[in-house]
């Protein structure tokens, strides 16, 4: 059985962040959500890219609120732009397929299997980014309320695809709660 | 001299080049000691497989560690860029890495100065940079999977995870279209292996092979099981075989070896390179007429 579903409700923003680096970028997210603002990963425009890059997009308006927090929680960043064009979506489907004892949770190109009775993290597949062997080696054999946070340790957009796979797992597993 | 490179999971691993051995569970190489699950390893395992059977050299490896932060995909470009020409390997694969557009540009103009230009094999950040950098054509292979043919077809991205979600949703349908538009916006290799449930080797925007059996679904859900069809290829490419046999043998070897396996999705890689030499010694004389002797040849 396989199910496909969009990710969340779409938040659409008119500004974007600008990071040195991928896991910048991660934790820039982590720490503005974790301050109740909107935001969403995605691709910085065209010419500020150089590869594996990842900046934010949020509302314009918050930049003051949001430059404070990034301050007080020392989250480096390059530059805050408003949105002109050529800002890309990360891709939001996820797939579940069930495989009787075991559930795969693909998202993007990454794929994430636990044991449906214990909630053990049997494999990871996908990506071609370093992170992912190393969230691999961590996660791999432990429970998902066990494993790191794939954003926590994870540094490129394998890992942020990896870490959406992981929600989905925990949702499917026990509703969303992590213990 | 066929060179393998890529990050190892490690983040005490220096820049570590040598001829790689193995002994269970781990390779060797350079003196240091690393895993052959997942990732890099992997996909080194396999082909160490697959030159053992031959009784070919066995690969030379550049491994560096990396966790994500780029520090070893920089030490690997660095003394690529500054040692290739003097290595001058006939086969070079890379794999796992940080997708530094500007580092894959240096060593491909490093690359030019080598004697006899070296088959070159890309997958993972490896191919991600090349694709981003326009340097595609540069490569002879690239081992993509669904989301990343989806990827190499999507000529706005930079990585698979920014392929539109038009592309992605029903990707085993598009494949074949994918293909084509890879090749057309010059994202392809001269060859691509896609792996997935079907796996298509394409060259010149058109379709050469299909490979669907054994189908084996437990397939996807085990984390290197794409890496190993690149080891595979690499391996068989350095044999001497046709690139377009070596990638459907590659792809044939990892099906029949994954049969043999009687996988779930909690079997591990390791499990499956196993059966490699089992799976060349049954059939590799019917493929391809390589054929085993008693006496080793």
């Amino acid at each position: 059985m396989e199910v496909a579903k969009p990710d969340k409700a779409k938040f659409v923003g008119d500004g974007i962040i600008i990071f040195h680096d991928v896991s910048g970028a991660m934790k820039g997210d982590r720490v503005i959500r974790a301050a109740g603002y909107e935001s969403k990963l995605v691709a910085p425009p065209p010419e500020l890219r150089m590869g594996c890059d990842l900046a934010l997009e949020f509302n314009l308006v918050e930049q003051v609120g949001v430059e404070r927090i990034f301050k007080e929680k020392d989250v480096p960043y390059q530059n805050f732009l408003p949105i002109t064009k050529g800002a890309s979506q990360l891709c939001d489907i996820v797939k579940v397929t069930d495989f009787g004892e075991w559930i795969m949770v693909k998202s993007g190109n990454m794929k994430l299997s636990f044991e449906k009775a214990t909630g053990v993290i049997v494999n990871i597949s996908g990506g071609g980014c370093p992170d992912i062997p190393y969230l691999n080696a961590e996660m791999v054999g432990k429970t998902l309320a066990e494993a790191p946070f794939p954003s926590e340790l994870g540094y490129t957009l394998c890992a942020t695809m990896l870490q959406r796979a992981y929600e989905e797992a925990v949702s499917n597993y026990n509703g969303g709660r992590r213990q | 001299m066929m060179l393998l490179c890529g990050t190892i999971p490690d983040k005490n691993l220096p820049v570590t080049y040598g001829q790689v051995s193995q002994d269970e569970d781990y390779l060797y190489a350079g003196g240091r000691r690393f895993s052959r699950t997942q990732g890099t390893g992997a996909m080194i395992s396999a082909a160490f497989a697959i030159t053992s059977y031959f009784k070919l050299e066995a690969p030379h490896v550049l491994v560096a560690g990396d966790i994500g932060g780029g520090e070893g995909t920089r030490g690997i470009y660095k003394y690529l860029i500054e040692h290739i020409v003097e290595l001058s390997p006939e086969l070079m694969t890379l794999h796992y890495s940080l997708p530094i557009m500007a580092l894959l540009r240096k060593l491909c103009e490093a690359v030019k100065g080598c004697p006899n230009r070296p088959f070159m094999i890309a997958d993972a950040g490896a191919m991600y940079a090349a694709k981003g950098a326009g340097l595609s054509s540069e490569f002879d292979i690239f081992t993509p999977d669904p989301s990343e043919i989806a990827f190499l077809a999507d000529a706005q991205a930079t990585h698979p995870a920014y392929i539109s979600n038009y592309l992605f949703a029903s990707d085993a349908d598009k494949i074949p279209g994918q293909i084509t538009d890879a090749f057309a916006n010059k994202s392809a290799a001269k060859l691509l292996l896609v792996k997935g449930k079907t796996d298509y080797v394409a060259a010149d925007g058109q379709i050469l092979s299909t490979i669907n059996e054994p189908d084996v679904p437990m397939l996807e859900p085990i984390g290197g099981t794409g890496d190993t069809i690149t080891g595979l290829v690499s391996a068989l490419v350095y044999a001497g075989l046709e690139p377009k046999d070596a990638a459907v043998y590659a792809c044939r070897t990892n099906r029949v070896a994954g049969q043999l396996a009687c996988p779930t999705p909690a079997t591990k890689v390791k499990q499956i390179i196993d059966q490699f030499p089992v799976v060349a010694k049954q059939n590799y004389c019917s493929w391809a007429g390589i054929c085993y002797t008693d006496a080793g040849k």
